[in-house]
């Protein structure tokens, strides 16, 4: 009997025997686990957490009692680390019903390539959080004022903005003991010139704050240097909800179809994720979570609310009603964020059910707002959000590419991990390919191993772009079956596929494909990118745009000319192609850094127009038109050269 | 007219619909009603015949949902200007259905497919179009009384709707069949939600409804 098996957050799945063990199963399918010992159940390494609880939209219900009994000599293994609910080992575990696997950092091999560096930006400093170094007169019977007022009091004398201060309550509770013990000599942190928020005994100079970024598949954090605005260290990590479902579709519904604990068991996560950002970062750059006082954070729609706690049902369905769009600020101990207590957590504000705190992130970083010039802002992720306009009108959409783009629902795709292939070549005469492994400067010779695991997003754009161009597809996206190649065949199902690998190049045991339905999936996805910049401009009644700003830290990866050959946007001069990075993290730095900029990060957010796609009378016709290759209609003249002739005229 | 100029009608309206033709299709038609054809002939065996076609591609990959919307485009090109022209035949009377998409979804694409197949095929299509209130199907099903109700999500949030509506429906008047469809939808969710029967595709929602309607006719017997 066959059960299915579903790991994440890699998200691959498949079917296995009864009885097959875990780790067994990772290696048919491509997970990668790790397993020091050879499998003799005592390294401890291979732990894995066991979902529990019906996942609709993986259609699979998980349970521990779905696996073989725990015996005594892997209990004693487990009993090494501290008792966590679910963990068993992948080595010994026998299959017997679905599951749903959840592999943990520690236990993975292939460590995720997150890159979401920091990009530059430039940002006139005006953080909400100031530090002052005060030396107090020491009270006497003459002078027997209370500490506060004498704090407040000489902090006015110095800056005459610092008019009614208020105190945190914990900080207050320390306020006496540490103004007698440093000798008077103290460092007030001040909040938005309004409260203090933390007093340090003596001279303190440093004052950081954290930036993050939380997407649906990564968290990025950045400890940031309030003084000069220089990010100290880079934090990056999944999104621990991965296991909870890979797009925000799914972890809402997780939030529904779980009523009692959804929610609080997703929120829970993200914060857990969260405080180990804060902790890994601080650690790395010599601070204590403490030294944080404050955190700007953005994210989409349904990943803020979740963090919030708010239900995120209702901004799920039409008419996709956000809680709030203004930005919010509450302190760091209500959220249970192990940042300073008094410390102030400012999530930026959102624009629509659809377009949420990153893309005004994006805004912020970018600027089209500011510009003369049309900019067509692509923010790439598990969902496509674009923007249109200038300083004059700003719009903004979001189009349900779903993940096929960054290698998920793809047969063999992958996240970009060691033994992704990450570039491919075909050549049109031989239809042979070659490609790029990551982790591997050559390019495969068809001999040589390559340890391929799978495709990881920027291959796939790749690999699709490189078979229409050999015309192994078909405008519509058919696989071409007029050519004599043994790398194009049927597989035992009858589904049409590409062999990209052969076995013997792979580290899977098996040929790395890719099939029709993959292609399907990418023409889907890109259909609704491009029939949304159609819409989009057409909206603003423009034919062209001056510059394409491509955000979304996977965006970076992408090659311009694959992705505008297969047709994710429309035809335009590459050299206005501008990747800006992960945007939406910049933007985040920059409200850290900056209360001017939060305020205006609220006057776009509602200023931009939001357009439901779906609404539009033409849109199941243009997006049907959108999913040919590289698009029924339109013309790419500056693919000259680079697509077939009767694309580009 | 002749045996053989109806075939020759016939087939310009099927390879229409194969190769969405538009102008072919409305021309042909134009043609068949000034010569008097059987226009629900010409309906079945040229249109749901092309169709057919069309639907035979589609599951052999060759064909996508681009193609497909065309083809339902010059499928309805020629099907408007036939349709007052059917006459209701005894016996050859396919069923009603009460078709939209759930509450909260605006996503009507693989409706729209749908709707164009079953009203090629005869079907009396009762379409609420999309973000249809649960209540609104209720009525427009007691108020037909069409043999199948079609719900279509393609969201999961809004999947959810189709948990409540179908005891609503049933509570009204049990023997009506429900089919339900969508990408989240799978076997599993027909089951829990106590719908009759789900389809990937629309050819296959087709030959699911014909079944149902099968049964239905037989259990009056």
């Amino acid at each position: 009997m066959q059960h299915t098996i579903i790991f994440q957050p890699s998200g691959r799945r498949g079917q296995v025997e009864e009885g097959t063990t875990i780790l067994e199963a990772a290696r048919k399918i491509g997970v990668d686990i790790e397993a020091v010992c050879g499998e003799l159940i005592v390294c401890g390494k291979c732990r894995v957490k066991i979902m529990e609880g019906k996942f609709q939209k993986e259609d699979i219900t998980s349970s521990m009692g779905h696996l073989s009994e725990l015996d005594e000599k892997e209990q004693k293994v487990l009993a090494r680390k501290d008792a966590e609910e679910h963990i068993r080992l992948a080595c010994c575990t026998k299959i017997l019903g679905d599951v749903l696997v959840f592999v943990p950092e520690a236990s993975r091999t292939g460590k995720q390539v997150v890159s979401k560096a920091a990009g530059k930006i430039k940002v006139k400093l005006k953080p909400a959080v100031r530090k002052y170094y005060v030396e107090l007169p020491e009270p006497d019977l003459d002078d027997p004022l209370g500490d506060f007022e004498r704090v407040e009091e000489t902090l006015y004398k110095n800056n005459s903005k610092m008019k009614k201060l208020t105190i945190d309550y914990r900080a207050l509770q320390k306020l006496p003991d540490v103004l007698r013990k440093s000798d008077w000599k103290v460092t007030v942190t001040v909040w938005n010139d309004a409260e203090i928020i933390r007093v340090e005994p003596g001279k303190v100079e440093h004052n950081i704050g954290l930036a993050v970024d939380i997407g649906t598949t990564s968290v990025a954090g950045y400890l940031t240097d309030l003084n000069t605005g220089d990010v100290i260290v880079t934090e990056s990590m999944m999104n621990p909800q991965v296991r909870y479902g890979e797009d925000v579709m799914s972890r809402i519904s997780y939030c529904m179809f779980n009523e009692e604990t959804g929610l609080k068991e997703l929120q829970d996560t993200i914060i857990e994720g969260l405080n180990t950002i804060v902790k890994q970062s601080t650690h790395k750059a010599g601070f204590a979570p403490d030294d944080i006082s404050e955190m700007t954070l953005v994210c989409n729609t349904a990943m803020h609310h979740i963090l919030l706690g708010i239900n995120p049902e209702y901004m799920g369905v039409a008419p996709f009603t956000p809680a709030l769009h203004h930005s919010v600020d509450i302190k760091a101990e209500r959220f249970g964020i192990d940042i300073l207590p008094a410390g102030n957590i400012h999530v930026l504000p959102i624009e629509a059910g659809f377009v949420g705190a990153d893309n005004v992130g994006c805004l912020v970083a970018d600027k089209p707002h500011k510009r003369k010039e049309m900019t067509l802002l692509i923010d790439i992720g598990t969902n496509g959000e674009l923007v249109l306009g200038n300083k004059d009108k700003l719009i903004s959409c979001s189009c349900a590419t779903g993940p096929a783009l960054e290698g998920a629902q793809i047969e063999f795709g992958m996240r970009a991990a060691p033994g992704a292939i990450e570039r491919v070549k075909i050549d049109p005469k031989t239809l042979e390919a070659t490609y790029k492994v990551i982790g591997n400067n050559k390019w495969s010779d068809g001999k040589v191993n390559m340890l391929a695991k799978g495709i990881c997003g920027s291959a796939i754009i790749d690999v699709i772009a490189e078979m229409y161009r050999a015309r192994i597809l078909k405008k519509n996206g058919q696989i071409n079956h007029d050519h004599a190649s043994n790398r194009i065949r049927k597989n035992d199902k009858g589904l049409s596929e590409y062999v990209l690998a052969w076995r013997h190049e792979t580290a899977i045991d098996a040929d790395i494909v890719v099939n029709q339905k993959d292609v399907r999936a990418i023409q889907l996805a890109k259909g609704a990118l491009y029939s949304g910049c159609l819409i989009m401009l057409r909206k603003l009644g423009i034919k062209k745009f001056d510059r394409l700003a491509v955000a979304g830290a996977f965006g970076s990866h992408i090659d311009k000319v694959a992705a505008m050959a297969i047709g994710m946007f429309p035809d335009c001069d590459l050299k206005k192609v501008e990747y800006i990075g992960n945007a939406a993290g910049d933007g985040a730095r920059i409200a850290l850094l900056s209360t001017d900029e939060r305020r205006d990060a609220n006057i776009i957010a509602r200023k931009v127009e939001y357009v439901e796609l779906a609404l539009e009378e033409d849109f199941n016709d243009r997006f049907g038109e959108a999913m040919q290759f590289p698009h029924m209609f339109d013309k790419f003249p500056h693919l000259k050269g680079i697509l077939l002739p009767e694309d580009v005229e | 007219m002749t045996n053989e100029r109806e075939q020759e009608l016939i087939k310009r309206l099927q390879e229409a619909v194969i190769n969405y033709k538009p102008a072919d299709a409305k021309k042909a038609a134009e043609e068949a009603i000034a010569e008097g054809a059987d226009a629900y002939k010409m309906t079945m065996e040229g249109l749901a015949g092309g169709m057919e076609v069309v639907s035979e591609k589609f599951d052999t990959h060759e064909y996508f949902v681009p193609e497909t919307l065309l083809c339902a485009k010059a499928l309805y090109a020629a099907l408007d200007l036939l349709k007052p022209f059917i006459k209701v035949q005894e016996g050859t009377v396919r069923g009603q259905v009460v078709l939209g998409v759930m509450q909260g979804d605006v996503h009507d694409l693989g409706k729209n497919i749908i709707k164009a197949i079953f009203e090629a095929s005869g079907w009396t299509v009762h379409d609420l179009g999309r973000d249809v209130p649960l209540k609104k199907f209720v009525e427009e099903q007691m108020k037909t009384d069409s043999d199948i109700v079609m719900l279509s999500a393609m969201m999961t949030t809004s999947m959810v709707g189709i948990k409540k509506l179908i005891p609503m429906i049933k509570e009204k008047n049990p023997k009506v069949k429900i089919m339900i469809g969508g990408a989240p939808i799978t076997d599993k969710t027909v089951s829990e939600y106590g719908a009759d029967v789900t389809a990937d595709n629309a050819p296959n929602a087709l030959k699911e409804a014909m079944k149902m309607l099968d049964a239905l006719r037989k259990g009056k017997m």
